[in-house]
C-alpha cells in the first residue's frame, strides 16, 4: 500500500472536514476508577467528594480567564483525561454552563467526550446525549478478554460490545473506538480479529495506539525487569500495516497516524487543531494551551493544581515560546502524522530562508525511497512514511540549522 | 641543575621544580673544577642504566639521586626520572632524562656521575643508541625474580656495539621470590658476563646503592678526550623550555664548548649562538663552559625540536672537527595513523596540541589529512605501536582531545610499472593495482623470550603472522629465544596482546626492522550503500584481507543502527565484494498519541535526536554513528 491508497487530496467532502482556525477548549478530568498499567498520564482514582472539589476547582480555573480575547469564539471543547465519565452528567453540565457563560463560545461548539465501556449505559449515554455532547469517545483498547486483562481494563470484550452499541444508539453525532495494538505477544491474526470486531459494529471512528511502554508505569517497571518488552520493529510494522489496509478496505480513511475516520466530517474536529498550530486553552492538571507560538501548561499534578486555584491564581506550571527552528520542527512533526502532510508554502511564510529548495535534496531521496509524495510544495507521507514520521522529519531537519 | 622536570611532559617546562628541597643549591656554579683537564676526565663517569621493563630501572635511578642528592625521603617522589605520567602508570621510560650526580666516593673524591637515561622501549631504539653513544659503561639490571628479559639481551647487545664497560645488577634482592643463583646462571649463560662481577642490591630498600655507586667509580672507565682539540659535541637528546626554548643534552667528545661560542650543527648545517651551557643536575647550573667528556646542556636560541636533529655534532664554526660523530641516524616513522577529532571543532585545538607535542618529540611527523566521513584531521608518523599509543594518550589527557585513529599501517614500498619507486603509508594514496610492478613490505626481526613450554603456541602465532625462518635456541634450562622474521605490518595488530595471551603472560617481545621484502597487497575497501567509507580503507596482505574485511562489516553491523532502508555494508578489493552484512531497514516509530500536552515533550526528543546526530558521520544517505567508528578503528582483529 502506498500513499496513492491514502486520502491525501482534498475532496469535496474532506473540504467539509477542514480544519476551523478557531480556538478549542480542552478540559483534564484526571480521574480514573482504576490506573491502566500503560497509562502515563495524569491520573488518579478519586472519591465522589473529591470529585465534586475538582469541578469547583475546574470551574473557577475556567472563569480566571474570563474577559480574556482569543480573537474568535472558541468552537470545540474536548473531555480528556483520566476518564471524564468518572464524572457525573451535573457536574459535566457545570462545567458546560461555566464555560459558556465566562468565555466567547461557539453558539454550538463541537463537544468530545472520552468515556469508559463500563461507564455507558443506556442513562448515562442519554444524559451526555442531552448536554449536547457530538462524539462520543470510548476507551474500549481491545474486544478479546485476555488482552483486556492483560491491559488492566476493567470491562470484557462482551462489555465493549454492548457499550459501542448503546453508544450507537444514542444518538451521538460520531462514536469513536480507541484500540491498542502491539500488546506483547500479539499475532497479526489475533490483532485482525480486534480490528473486524470494531469495524462490525460500524463506529465513525476508529483511533488505533501502538502499545508504547513508559517510564515510571506499570509496564514500564516491568519492563525494567525484563518482564516486559515492546513487540519487534518489523512485527510492529506489520500490525500497523494491516491496520491502515483492513481499515482503508472498510472505508476508514487515516487522516493521522492513528486516526481513521469513515467520512472526513467524522474526524476529530478538535484533535486537528493540534497537529495544525491552532490555538487551544487547556484546564485541569496537565492540561496544555497553545496560542501565538506560546505554549504553557498547568501543574501536573492534582493537590499543586488544586493549591493554585484555591489561591486565586492560574495554575500555570511553567511556559515556553517556539522559536523559529522550534517551529519548524514541530510544524514537520505534526504534519507528517497526518496524511494531510506539510505545505511547504505555508512554512515559508515563517521563515526567511526557502527551505523548500534547501530541503529538496533530502525531500527527493525519500520520494525515492517511497516514503513521502510531492504536490507542488507540499509533501504527505506514504503508508510507510507515515510509520515512520519521526525518522521522516529527523531526515529532514538533520544538518538544517534554521534561522 | 638540569631542568628535567616536567621537560618531556608536553606541558610547559616549570622553572622551580617543585620537589627539589631547598638544600639543593640550585644557584651555586658549577662545582669545583679540579684544575687540571685530566683531573676532570678522571671525576668523571658517565653512564647508563639498561633494563627490562619493570625490572627496577627508574628505581634505582632515583635510589641513586637520592643517595648523592641528599633529597629526603619524604619529599621524593617516586621515579624521579619517568616525569610523565604515561611513564609513571605504565613503569617504562619513553623519553630519556639526564641528571648529574655528585658522589663522594670512598677514596675521598667528589665524583661527577652523569646518568643517562635510556628509554626502554624498543620504539625507541634510535634514542637508546643515542644515549648509549654518550657514555663509557652501562648498569645492567637484572630483576632477581624474573631472571634475563629479551630486552636485557636486546639492550646489551646495543651496549656492547658501542663497546660501553658493563656491570650487571642484581636488583629486587628483598624479593621472596628472589633467586639470586638463578639469575647469576642466566648472567652468565645468556649475557656471557661475569656473575661474580655482579652486585648484588635492592633499589627498593636502599641495600647495596652503595656498592652500585662504588662499582660505577671503580668499574667503569674515565672518558676521555681532548679540551683542546676542535670541538665535537654529541647531541644525545632535547628538551623544550616554554622560556628558553630548545635545550640542547650534549656529551662533549672533544674540544670545548663555552658561552657565546659560534657553533654549527654538522648534519643540518645550521649555525647558533651558545646563550648558556652548563651541568644537568635535579635543575639546569650554568657554567662557563664544558670541556670534553663531559655532559651537559646547551641553550643557543633554537626555537623547536624541528630545526635540530638529535644525534646530530655540534662543532665550532671557527675551528670546525673534520667530520660529525659517528652514529646519526635519522629517527624515521615506521607507523602512520590519521587521527581525527571526534567533533570537528576540535580540529584546530588538535592542529595545536600536535604542534606542542612536536616540540620536544623530534620523531613524531605529522601533515594534514582529510576524510569525506570523518573530516579534516592529521597524517601521524610514528616509531611504533607504542609511541602512537603515548601520543594518543598525550592528546587526550594533556589536551582533553577525543580522537579516532584510522588503523595503523606500516610504509609500503611501491615499484610502479613506470620504474618509479614510491613509499605509501596511506590507502587513499595507494596507486592503482594495474599500474604496480610490486610492492615491499618492511620485515622485523622478532626477538621473543618464553619459557619452553610455549615454544609450540608461539611458533604457530608467528605461523600466522607470516613469520619466516622461525627458529629457536635454548638460553637456559627451560627458557627460550625465539626469532622469526615477520612482517612489521602483522605485529601492529594485537601481536603483543596475542602473545600475552598464548603465553599466559611469560612472553616478552622485542623486534628490529631488517628490510624490506616482496609481499601481496591488498587494498581493503569499506563500502556502506556502495559509498566508499574512506577512513576504513586498509592495506592488508591478500591472505588476510577477507578476514579484515569480514571484522570490519561485522563491526560496523553491529554499530549502525537501523534506518529507514536497507542497508548493505560490503568489504571490497577493487571491484570484488570480499565481505557483506546487511542492516536490516527500520518500518516503525513509536508513533504513540501526540495530543496537546505530549507536543513539547515530543518536539523535546527530536531536539535531543538532532543534537545526538551532529555526532553522526554521514556516509551516503546513511548515518554512521561515531561509536561504530571507534568500535572498528579502536580492536584490533585477531586476524
Amino acid at each position: 500500500m502506498t500513499a496513492k491508497d491514502l486520502p491525501n487530496r482534498p475532496s469535496t467532502d474532506e473540504a467539509e472536514a477542514s480544519v476551523s482556525i478557531a480556538p478549542g477548549l480542552y478540559l483534564h478530568i484526571p480521574f480514573c476508577s482504576k490506573i491502566c498499567p500503560y497509562c502515563d498520564f495524569s491520573v488518579l482514582t478519586g472519591t465522589e467528594e473529591r470529585k465534586a472539589q475538582f469541578t469547583v476547582n475546574l470551574c473557577r480555573e475556567i472563569k480566571s480567564w474570563r474577559g480574556e480575547d482569543w480573537a474568535r469564539p472558541f468552537d470545540t471543547i474536548y473531555f480528556g483525561g483520566g476518564t471524564p465519565s468518572a464524572l457525573a452528567p451535573e457536574g459535566i453540565f457545570e462545567i458546560l454552563e461555566t464555560l459558556e457563560s465566562n468565555l466567547d463560545l461557539e453558539d454550538s461548539p463541537w463537544i468530545q467526550f472520552e468515556a469508559n465501556p463500563e461507564d455507558c449505559s443506556k442513562s448515562t449515554t442519554a444524559s451526555w446525549r442531552e448536554l449536547g455532547i457530538d462524539v462520543l469517545s470510548l476507551g474500549v483498547q481491545s474486544f478479546d478478554d485476555d488482552q483486556l486483562a492483560f491491559l488492566g481494563r476493567r470491562h470484557d470484550g462482551r462489555g465493549a460490545r454492548l457499550a459501542v452499541e448503546t453508544a450507537l444508539d444514542a444518538g451521538f453525532s460520531a462514536v469513536s473506538i480507541d484500540l491498542i495494538f502491539g500488546l506483547p505477544g500479539q499475532t497479526p491474526a489475533r490483532w485482525q480479529q480486534d480490528l473486524e470486531a470494531a469495524i462490525s459494529l460500524g463506529p465513525q471512528h476508529i483511533s488505533c495506539y501502538q502499545l508504547t511502554i513508559h517510564e515510571g508505569t506499570s509496564f514500564g517497571f516491568r519492563a525494567q525487569r525484563g518482564q516486559l518488552s515492546e513487540m519487534p520493529n518489523e512485527d510492529q510494522a506489520e500490525l500497523f500495516r494491516i491496520t491502515h489496509r483492513r481499515l482503508a478496505e472498510h472505508g476508514y480513511a487515516a487522516y493521522e497516524v492513528s486516526n481513521f475516520a469513515s467520512a472526513p466530517r467524522f474526524r476529530s474536529r478538535h484533535n486537528q487543531k493540534y497537529w495544525q498550530h491552532v490555538p487551544y486553552l487547556g484546564f485541569g492538571p496537565s492540561a496544555h494551551s497553545y496560542r501565538g507560538r506560546r505554549r504553557w501548561w498547568n501543574a501536573r499534578k492534582l493537590p499543586n493544581w488544586q493549591r493554585l486555584v484555591e489561591a486565586g491564581q492560574r495554575p500555570i506550571e511553567d511556559a515556553e515560546t517556539l522559536d523559529s527552528s522550534q517551529f519548524l520542527l514541530e510544524a514537520l512533526m505534526l504534519g507528517l502524522r497526518t496524511t494531510r502532510g506539510v505545505d511547504f508554502d505555508a512554512l515559508s511564510q515563517e521563515h526567511s530562508q526557502d527551505l523548500w529548495t534547501e530541503r529538496l535534496p533530502v525531500i527527493e531521496r525519500l520520494v525515492g525511497q517511497g516514503f513521502l509524495t510531492v504536490h507542488g510544495r507540499s509533501i504527505a507521507p506514504t503508508l510507510e512514511g507515515l510509520a515512520i514520521a519521526e525518522t521522516l522529519v529527523s531526515n529532514l531537519v538533520s544538518n538544517l540549522d534554521i534561522p | 641543575m638540569g631542568d628535567w622536570s616536567g621537560a618531556w611532559t608536553g606541558r610547559e617546562a616549570v622553572p622551580d621544580h617543585p620537589f627539589v628541597p631547598s638544600f639543593i643549591s640550585v644557584d651555586t656554579p658549577q662545582a669545583p673544577t679540579l684544575g687540571t683537564h685530566e683531573a676532570l676526565l678522571d671525576t668523571t663517569r658517565n653512564f647508563c642504566i639498561i633494563a627490562h621493563i619493570d625490572h627496577g630501572k627508574s628505581t634505582l635511578a632515583d635510589r641513586l639521586i637520592q643517595q648523592c642528592g641528599g633529597v629526603e625521603l619524604r619529599e621524593f617522589r617516586d621515579q624521579i626520572l619517568d616525569s610523565m605520567d604515561i611513564e609513571r602508570e605504565r613503569g617504562i621510560t619513553i623519553k630519556s632524562n639526564t641528571v648529574t650526580l655528585e658522589y663522594k666516593a670512598n677514596d675521598g673524591i667528589l665524583y661527577h656521575l652523569n646518568l643517562i637515561d635510556t628509554p626502554g622501549h624498543v620504539d625507541f631504539s634510535h634514542e637508546v643508541r643515542r644515549s648509549l653513544m654518550s657514555c663509557e659503561g652501562a648498569l645492567l639490571i637484572v630483576d632477581a625474580a624474573q631472571g634475563v628479559e629479551a630486552q636485557t639481551v636486546a639492550n646489551l647487545y646495543l651496549a656492547m656495539e658501542y663497546d660501553l664497560e658493563i656491570v650487571p645488577v642484581i636488583n629486587k634482592i628483598d624479593l621472596p621470590a628472589a633467586d639470586v643463583d638463578r639469575a647469576r646462571e642466566e648472567i652468565d649463560a645468556d649475557l656471557g658476563l661475569d656473575p661474580f662481577e655482579a652486585i648484588l642490591c635492592s633499589a627498593k630498600t636502599g641495600a647495596g646503592i652503595e656498592d652500585v655507586l662504588e662499582a660505577i667509580v671503580t668499574k667503569l672507565p674515565p672518558p676521555i678526550g681532548d679540551a683542546k682539540e676542535p670541538l665535537s659535541a654529541l647531541i644525545f637528546d632535547a628538551q623544550y623550555d616554554a622560556y628558553r626554548g630548545v635545550v640542547l643534552l650534549v656529551r662533549v667528545r672533544e674540544g670545548t664548548l663555552r658561552k657565546g661560542q659560534q657553533i654549527r650543527l654538522m648534519h643540518s648545517d645550521k649555525e647558533f649562538e651558545i646563550e648558556e651551557l652548563g651541568l644537568l643536575k635535579l635543575k639546569r647550573v650554568p657554567s662557563k663552559q664544558l670541556e670534553a667528556g663531559e655532559v651537559g646542556y646547551v641553550i643557543a636560541g633554537i626555537k623547536t625540536i624541528q630545526d635540530i636533529a638529535i644525534g646530530d655534532t655540534i662543532t665550532d664554526v671557527k675551528n670546525p672537527a673534520p667530520a660529525p660523530l659517528p652514529g646519526y641516524q635519522e629517527a624515521r616513522p615506521v607507523v602512520f595513523s590519521s587521527i581525527y577529532p571526534l567533533s570537528t571543532d576540535e580540529y584546530e585545538d588538535l592542529g595545536r596540541a600536535l604542534d606542542k607535542l612536536a616540540l620536544n618529540d623530534a620523531a613524531l611527523t605529522y601533515e594534514k589529512d582529510s576524510s569525506v566521513a570523518l573530516g579534516f584531521g592529521y597524517r601521524c608518523g610514528f616509531l611504533g605501536l607504542l609511541h602512537l599509543e603515548v601520543v594518543q594518550e598525550r592528546l587526550k589527557r594533556e589536551y582533553d582531545l577525543a580522537l579516532l585513529l584510522s588503523a595503523p599501517s606500516v610504509r609500503y614500498r611501491v615499484l610502479l610499472k613506470t620504474g618509479d619507486w614510491v613509499n605509501i603509508e596511506s590507502p587513499s594514496l595507494y596507486p592503482d593495482p594495474a599500474n604496480i610492478e610490486k610492492v615491499e613490505e618492511p620485515f622485523i626481526k622478532a626477538a621473543i623470550m618464553i619459557p619452553e613450554r610455549y615454544i609450540g603456541a608461539v611458533m604457530e602465532l608467528c605461523r600466522e603472522r607470516r613469520g619466516e625462518n622461525t627458529t629457536f635456541n635454548y638460553l637456559s634450562v627451560g627458557r627460550v629465544e625465539l626469532t622469526s622474521e615477520m612482517p612489521l605490518g602483522e605485529v601492529l595488530f594485537d601481536f603483543y596482546d596475542r602473545l600475552k595471551t598464548v603465553t599466559q603472560g611469560y612472553g616478552s617481545f622485542d623486534y628490529e626492522i631488517i628490510d624490506y621484502r616482496e609481499t601481496d597487497l591488498a587494498k581493503v575497501d569499506i563500502l556502506v550503500n556502495g559509498e566508499q567509507v574512506d577512513a576504513l580503507s586498509q592495506l592488508v596482505h591478500r591472505d588476510k584481507a577477507r578476514a579484515r574485511a569480514m571484522h570490519y562489516c561485522d563491526r560496523l553491523e553491529e554499530n549502525i543502527p537501523k534506518q529507514q532502508f536497507k542497508i548493505a555494508i560490503q568489504g571490497a578489493i577493487g571491484g570484488t565484494i570480499i565481505a557483506r552484512k546487511t542492516i536490516t531497514a527500520f518500518r516503525k516509530d513509536v508513533t504513540a498519541k501526540c495530543y496537546g500536552g505530549d507536543i513539547s515533550r515530543k518536539r523535546k526528543l527530536l531536539e535531543k535526536q538532532k543534537e545526538g546526530k551532529k555526532r553522526m558521520k554521514m556516509v551516503g544517505s546513511v548515518e554512521i554513528p561515531q561509536k561504530a567508528f571507534v568500535a572498528v578503528l579502536k580492536t584490533d582483529p585477531g586476524s
